[in-house]
């Protein structure tokens, strides 16, 4: 037992809506078969835009998710999807929310940014907008004809956490964060308040979807995106000698977080345990990752320490991979940093080569994908990787999945702004592992 | 626009605002006690209404048009509608049935009264203000 955490905290169940699936299954048998969600934007045309290619979800329809058919005018797109994949996790948990002490249950969700209703802006323009002014007093007198009080309501991050929580019950500490591509710190943060005896039950994961208007606008003005637009399943390539940008993607992913103790309390099938979490900041530039990977390699260092393990341990790790030229050189460097001479033996796959990037969302979806691996023995792949580049000389799983015993996996995820996060988790054995 | 019209397009943005089904809105409907209504959602439906119809439902408007010209003082008291205040509502909602209008009701529980009647009787009176048909 560690010591210094007595409490552990055990993975009961998973949901996912993600580019290859409408739930976990789906979507995890997509990729260990090296699928490709990624194609032509379908969402808006996007055609004339310098990247025109996502990994959108498909197929989806949210009324049978909301806790009420109202709560659709409230709910974005990715609100729908976090809910889809909660009821999935929760059903998987055999969790009955009725039966919960609620102030012992919680919510804790990474969510993506607020969005800008394009309409509402075109009308808003026409109004008040006097020769690339805003005519405040036209605004004051008038502004109740474009105010329609949802939209408030539609771009509060944590509209998300705040449906779950009427939807469940759930009374307990309800969080949201956000971090840019690290915002699976939600599942951290689930760790360790449960951990620390504060809640015995969280709904923990992340949700997000910019494959909108604006949020592409912005990414081509960045310039991080693919514009392989011609061979939309090739564009995500992280680790290849020609990467040329990451993809978008969309999607959600949840967890049953709960005390060990709990699970075995209410007879839960217990899917894997989260033994670490490690997380830092670059504090150097906003979108520029430190050469070396130093904050990364912090917050991989500082998951081990959390776990009680030696990098020795790590079966496998589900790199952060973008497919940036940036990113995977620096993660490579910053792997081979943490895992020393070990570094080349310990395969580290980016399953943003088959699902794009999902943002918010990246971090928990990826740690779902962890957990399939332990509990199936495989290497899920790196697709789309041809051309080996001298700066990223590790195994990254080239293009299909490979079978390993797996006991332990680690998942990165580093965000814009410069959060790192870094989780590790393991299969379930009643035991423990680690110090 | 004739009163059937009117009415249709009330119980339209009521649908949409509350995402009830069709079968569950009538005149009478009640929007807290039946359809679960939270408060955002008026704010919504009156949203949707002057989007709609074309016209300005100030906010307070319907609070103050509840209490049939009384003052404050004489409408209520320590949060409780006054006999007097009662009297005054009962005038103003006429399609509200008179055995709510009782003794011990408190002034935050009037909205409770708001039927779909009450929508569709504002949208009439704005549009009668208008000269509209």
């Amino acid at each position: 037992m560690n010591e210094q955490h007595p409490r552990r905290v055990v993975i009961t169940g998973v949901g996912a809506i993600t580019p290859l699936g409408n739930d976990w299954p789906t979507s995890w048998s997509g990729i260990v078969n090296g699928a490709s969600g990624v194609g032509p934007i379908t969402l808006f045309d996007a055609s004339t835009f310098p990247s025109s290619i996502a990994a959108e979800v498909k197929d989806f329809d949210p009324a049978p998710f909301m806790p009420h058919k109202k709560h659709l005018k409230f709910a974005n797109r990715f609100t729908t999807f976090g809910l889809a994949a909660a009821r999935e996790a929760v059903d998987d948990a055999k969790l009955n929310p009725a039966g919960l002490d609620p102030t012992r249950f919680g919510i804790i969700i990474g969510a993506g940014q607020e969005k800008y209703n394009l309409a509402e802006l075109a009308e808003f323009v026409q109004l008040f907008g006097q020769a690339h002014r805003v005519d405040y007093e036209a605004l004051g007198t008038y502004g109740w004809q474009v105010a329609n009080p949802n939209n408030l309501l539609k771009s509060q991050l944590n509209l998300t956490a705040s449906l779950l929580a009427i939807a469940y019950g759930a009374v307990g500490l309800n969080l949201t964060v956000h971090s840019a591509c690290a915002s699976s710190q939600s599942i951290g943060d689930a760790f360790n308040i449960i951990r620390r005896g504060d809640l015995d039950v969280a709904i923990s994961g992340g949700v997000d979807s910019m494959i909108d208007e604006t949020s592409l606008t912005g990414f081509c003005l960045l310039q991080t995106l693919s514009a392989r637009n011609d061979e939309p399943t090739r564009a995500s390539r992280p680790f290849d000698l020609d990467r040329d940008g990451f993809v978008l993607g969309e999607g959600a992913g949840m967890m049953v977080l709960e005390s060990l103790e709990h699970a075995l309390a209410r007879g839960a099938s217990i899917r894997g345990e989260v033994l670490g979490y490690g997380s830092s900041s670059n504090a150097y530039r906003i979108t520029d990752i430190p050469p070396a990977g130093e904050g990364a390699v912090v917050s991989m260092r500082l998951s081990l320490e959390d776990a009680g393990l030696e990098p020795e341990a790590v079966d496998y790790v589900n790199a952060h991979g973008t497919s940036t030229k940036m990113n995977d050189a620096s993660e490579t460097r910053a792997l081979k940093a943490v895992f020393g001479d070990h570094a080349d033996q310990v395969p580290a796959s980016s399953t943003k080569s088959q699902i794009g990037h999902l943002i918010s969302a990246a971090g928990t979806v990826e740690l779902l994908v962890c957990l399939s691996a332990i509990e199936e023995d495989v290497l899920p792949p790196t697709i789309n990787y041809e051309t080996p580049d001298p700066e990223c000389d590790l195994d990254y799983v080239p293009n299909v999945a490979r079978p390993k015993p797996i006991e332990v996996a680690l998942s990165n995820s580093f965000g814009f702004g410069g959060s790192n996060c870094s989780i590790i988790i393991g299969r379930y054995r009643p035991e423990g592992r680690g110090a | 626009m004739d009163n059937n019209q009117v009415f249709d397009e009330v119980r339209a943005i009521i649908l949409e605002a509350l995402g009830v089904d069709e079968k569950e809105v009538e005149l009478k409907t009640r929007l807290i006690e039946e359809l679960d209504a939270e408060s955002l959602d008026f704010l919504d439906i009156v949203f949707r209404l002057e989007r709609s119809f074309g016209i300005k439902i100030p906010r307070g408007e319907i609070e103050r048009n509840a209490r049939g010209g009384l003052s404050d003082e004489e409408f209520e008291d320590n949060g409780m509608v006054t006999p007097e205040g009662l009297e005054a509502l009962q005038r103003v909602m006429p399609e509200v049935d008179p055995i709510y209008f009782k003794d011990g009701l408190a002034v935050r529980d009037i909205p409770r009264l708001f039927t779909v009647e009450t929508f569709y009787n504002i949208i009439l009176a704005k549009l009668a203000e208008q000269g509209r048909p």
